[in-house]
């Protein structure tokens, strides 16, 4: 074979648009590396930050805990909701589908401040609370790590319940029948046969939620009252604010590393297209 | 930065040729793709600057409006350049990467006094040329080589008239004081104002807090951080209060009016201790429009009638002096440095800010986070 | 290794099954006896699904109920039936091994793990798979997966194994081979076989009886010679093997084609004329025209028969009574 033969002539077509993808996506994150290891001054002295100082160590680990905690909550509850809808008539699931897309819909930013007229401490939640004599004081629900968890869980709900409902609209109904029919209790039938076919699905919404969770800024900046603080808000002042971009690139950097890495270490798991186009494996 | 402004200037040549019809637009946009610049960017900025004009970079909402009645009506009337608008919030870091980038988009930056000591040193902006702008029109001390105060505006705080029947806060020492005066406080989340109002609740004088302690002014803060909310943006802060989220808020003490005149009196403000701020319009380096035309715009930003016109759009203060001895006796409390006022307040010094406002952020997120 | 010899014997009573206006079981009685193969034969829609899942407890039924060994069963639900069920495409748990599958029904009676591996080495030698007991049904051909769904079912011993249309996802040959193998584990077993085909080959091959169903009922029950040899209904003549259909006396009458002899022009008590025919092997299939029963379908041996007739020849036709089966109106 000659060298003519075995270039496909279709790479030239292509060849404009991946030098475009080339300059446009893969120039920035270059030079956000580069940043990371030269400013302020060349050296590792960025991440040696990391270990040095207890404030980006507080900051990475409040950032893994809210993160995590949603993921679960997300999944836990979108795997109910996906559940109940994978298991009523056809026009009751469009309609919950609905819903769950017009939530889908709606900016983070009005869906903070509502969550903050309900639950604040004058909001709808509150009053009524204290009107009925439950409570004398209102309940810090926001404003705190509660109120991230709260606004975060509810904006990655969505994402949580589309690749599990899949997975569970993918599952052969004559399996669940064969489980009870071998005499396993519904219990039994769930976790052993009915939980494992829907694992692709509820890897790939978890790794979904993750992944969203650790660049959200407006609700926790928001929802935190300023005192839960994100590596991406973290971020965006040391870009804007107090201009140490060596800091935030390095932060960059380890964020986009950490996605990387859990995405390879869950490839070597499971097919990771199959998980992430929430079919079956 | 040197291959980036040859880059820049290219793509800028071809956007003219593109306009005037010289240049396809696969040619362009081809041109574009191997300088590695966002189409966007070249068209609506660095091209349109090019067109002898001034692009003000200020924060959106009634500033556009504001700015463009008070002085840009005044000085395109006088120079005949028109005046634009971008309102994407000129921070310091995005300022310094417009410039880094060699895409000069904007002439003027509504920014603060601090930016023009942190930027000019850092080499990102051009000097104030004091033959066309005047340092009398404003402060002394907030005229400086890279910037000069137009406007004060600052941080005052606000209480609920029904929270505290018996007495009514004064002063920061009660706003910090949880015991006396219960109920949520609300404080600015990027430090600046809050580290002022904390020592001068802890007994420092109003004119001796520079340079700031920051150990003693985040012990005072980090004491009644359980009853704290932090916001981030003066609509947060306003919420805060008109929600009943807060029993006492810190606010942008421009505001302060507007809120007073929506619970209608229910939030009182206080202006003792107010911490005044020098608004500032910095230029940033190589600036399209020229710098000569730029420091005009400066200089009739500092007409009476300007002044005057952003104090009753915007609430901000005059720097000019002329300007706020014509205030009314009924606007002249809500103007920051008004003769009664300035015996109160405390002014910020742009120059410390400048030189640590990053080490002073920090170590205020890490003590509030 | 087989079920308990004192149980599997089901009654049907009554059975009704509605879909709103829909009958899509009308009315069954019927009695199925202790470790009998009893095959529910039908064409598509005639119930006979319906009426299996009725009896492994997934479709409640709207009337009537289920006896099994004289006890009702019919408010038990499938999980507590305790029949093994063979499922059409098998439904095998795609996620676990072939041991995981088959010992699936003792480990969720939590039965202990080295009775489970005894038991699952059992039966991978009945259904001849051993070696395979860590593959995942994937990594399976049809009819392994297939042997693998019948071990899982009878891993417990069941005393009625369900299997509803087994053979329909295996080719031809393999068909018949598997039609074998089950008939051969029946006997091992002893287990009440149901099973719900619509091939009638398969019935007549295997069962001890056959059920012929049509539009929710019951067509005719008997043993595959019975029903062959003495078919009730037109349904049941034509739905089981071929036959020709006479009218005499106000009767119709059913007759098998190889119950037909040919004989010389003028004799016999009909004549006709040769339309066509085919070989088949053992058997010519002849189509001939009569005056008086239209087209009959005639087979006869073919190494009986001589040189074989052409088209267009004349020929006589004759049967003996017994070979003419009255049916039911």
């Amino acid at each position: 074979m000659t060298r003519t033969q075995r270039l496909n002539p279709a790479w030239f077509l292509v060849a404009p648009l991946l030098a475009l993808v080339a300059v446009m996506f893969a120039g920035p994150l270059v030079n956000i590396l580069w940043l990371s290891f030269t400013d302020p001054e060349p050296g590792i002295a960025n991440y040696a930050a990391l270990i040095e100082k207890a404030s980006l160590q507080k900051l990475l680990w409040t950032t893994l805990r809210v993160c995590l905690i949603t993921t679960v909550l997300s999944v836990v509850l979108g795997y109910s909701i996906a559940y109940a809808m994978a298991n009523v008539a056809e026009s009751s699931r469009q309609r919950m589908m609905l819903f769950i897309l017009i939530s889908f819909w709606i900016s983070v930013l009005v869906r903070t401040f509502s969550w903050i007229m309900l639950l604040g401490r004058n909001g709808l939640l509150n009053n009524g609370l204290i009107e009925l004599g439950l409570i004398s004081e209102p309940i810090a629900f926001v404003r705190n790590e509660l109120g991230v968890l709260i606004g975060m869980v509810h904006y990655m709900i969505p994402y949580a319940v589309l690749p599990i409902l899949a997975a569970m609209q993918g599952i052969d109904g004559r399996v669940l029948q064969a489980s009870r029919n071998l005499g396993a209790s519904p219990a039994q039938t769930f976790w052993r046969v009915y939980l494992p076919l829907t694992k692709p699905g509820v890897i790939a919404g978890a790794l979904l939620v993750f992944i969203l969770s650790l660049g959200f800024y407006v609700t926790p900046a928001i929802l935190g009252g300023g005192k839960v603080l994100m590596v991406a808000e973290y971020i965006s002042v040391q870009v804007l604010i107090t201009l140490k971009w060596g800091t935030a690139a390095m932060l960059a950097v380890l964020m986009l590393g950490s996605v990387l890495g859990l995405l390879y270490v869950l490839s070597r798991f499971m097919k990771l297209s199959a998980a992430l186009g929430g079919g079956r494996t | 930065m040197q291959d980036k402004q040859f880059m820049r200037e290219t793509v800028t040549e071809a956007a003219h040729a593109f306009r005037a019809g010289r240049l396809d637009r696969r040619s362009f946009l081809a041109l574009c793709g191997m300088a590695g610049v966002a189409l966007p960017s070249v068209l609506a900025g660095r091209a349109e600057a090019a067109a002898g004009e001034i692009v003000m970079w200020n924060w959106g909402g009634q500033s556009e409006e504001c700015h463009g009645s008070a002085i840009g009506a005044p000085f395109t009337a006088e120079t005949g350049i028109p005046l634009k608008f971008d309102t994407s919030g000129p921070l310091q870091g995005k300022i310094k990467e417009m410039v880094d980038s060699g895409n000069v988009t904007a002439d003027v930056c509504d920014a603060d006094l601090f930016d023009a000591v942190a930027l000019g040193a850092t080499g990102h902006l051009e000097p104030i040329d004091y033959a066309v702008v005047s340092k009398d029109k404003t402060l002394p001390g907030y005229a400086l080589e890279f910037g000069t105060s137009i406007i004060l505006y600052g941080y005052a705080f606000m209480y609920d008239t029904e929270a505290y029947p018996d007495g009514a806060p004064t002063s920061w020492t009660d706003f910090f004081d949880v015991a006396k005066f219960p109920g949520m406080r609300s404080l600015y989340k990027w430090a600046n104002g809050s580290l002022e109002a904390a020592l001068m609740a802890d007994g420092v004088a109003r004119d001796a807090l520079y340079p700031l302690d920051l150990d003693r002014a985040l012990a005072r803060i980090t004491a009644i951080k359980d009853s704290t909310i932090y916001w981030g943006s003066g609509s947060e802060a306003h919420d805060m209060i008109v929600n009943g989220e807060v029993s006492m808020g810190m606010v942008w003490q421009n505001r302060g009016r507007n809120i007073e005149q929506e619970t209608n009196g229910r939030y009182k403000m206080v202006m003792n201790g107010a911490i005044a701020m020098p608004g500032a319009y910095i230029v940033p380096k190589g600036n399209a429009g020229g710098v000569e035309a730029v420091m005009k715009f400066i200089a009739v930003s500092q007409s009476v009638d300007a002044q005057l016109g952003l104090f009753s759009c915007l609430g901000m203060t005059p720097t000019n002096s002329e300007a706020v001895a014509m205030l009314s006796a009924e606007d002249a409390p809500y103007a920051i440095t008004s003769e009664a006022n300035m015996a109160v307040i405390a002014l910020n010094d742009p120059t410390w800010w400048g030189q640590n406002t990053d080490a002073a952020v920090n170590a205020f997120l890490e003590a509030i986070s | 290794m087989g079920a308990d010899p004192a149980s599997g014997g089901l009654m049907l009573r009554g059975l009704v099954k509605r879909y709103g206006a829909v009958e899509a079981v009308a009315g069954i009685d019927l009695e199925i006896r202790r470790g009998e193969f009893l095959t529910l034969l039908g064409p598509s829609g005639s119930g006979k699904t319906t009426l299996l899942m009725m009896i492994a407890g997934f479709q409640d039924a709207t009337e009537g109920e289920i006896l099994l060994d004289g006890q009702p069963i019919t408010a038990t639900p499938a999980e507590k039936r305790n029949f093994g069920m063979v499922f059409q495409g098998y439904a095998l748990f795609p996620h676990m091994t072939v041991r995981d599958n088959i010992g699936y029904a003792l480990s969720v009676r939590h039965r202990p793990k080295p009775e489970i591996a005894a038991r699952v080495a059992e039966m991978l030698e009945l259904v001849q798979l051993q070696g395979m007991d860590d593959r995942l049904p994937a990594q399976l051909s049809g009819g392994q997966q297939q042997r693998v769904a019948l071990a899982r079912a009878l891993v417990f011993s069941p005393p009625v194994l369900l299997l509803d249309e087994p053979l329909g996802a295996l080719d031809r040959k393999l068909r018949i081979e598997v039609q074998e193998q089950l008939k051969d584990l029946h006997r091992r077993v002893g287990t009440t076989f149901v099973y719900v085909t619509h091939d009638q080959e398969e019935a007549l091959s295997m069962s001890d009886r056959v059920v012929i169903m049509r539009a929710g009922r019951i067509e005719q029950v008997g043993t595959p010679e019975d029903l062959y040899t003495r078919p009730r209904t037109e349904f049941a003549a034509s739905f089981l093997g071929k036959s020709n259909f006479i009218d005499r006396d106000g009767r119709r009458f059913s007759i098998r084609p190889e119950r037909i002899d040919l004989l010389p022009l003028g004799a016999g008590r009909s004549r006709g004329r040769v339309l066509s025919l085919s070989y088949f092997g053992p058997l010519l299939k002849y189509r001939i025209e009569t005056p008086d029963h239209g087209v009959l379908e005639v087979d006869v041996d073919a190494w009986r028969g001589g040189v074989a007739l052409a088209a267009g020849a004349e020929v006589g036709l004759d049967w003996t009574d017994e070979a003419a089966m009255p049916l039911e109106k």
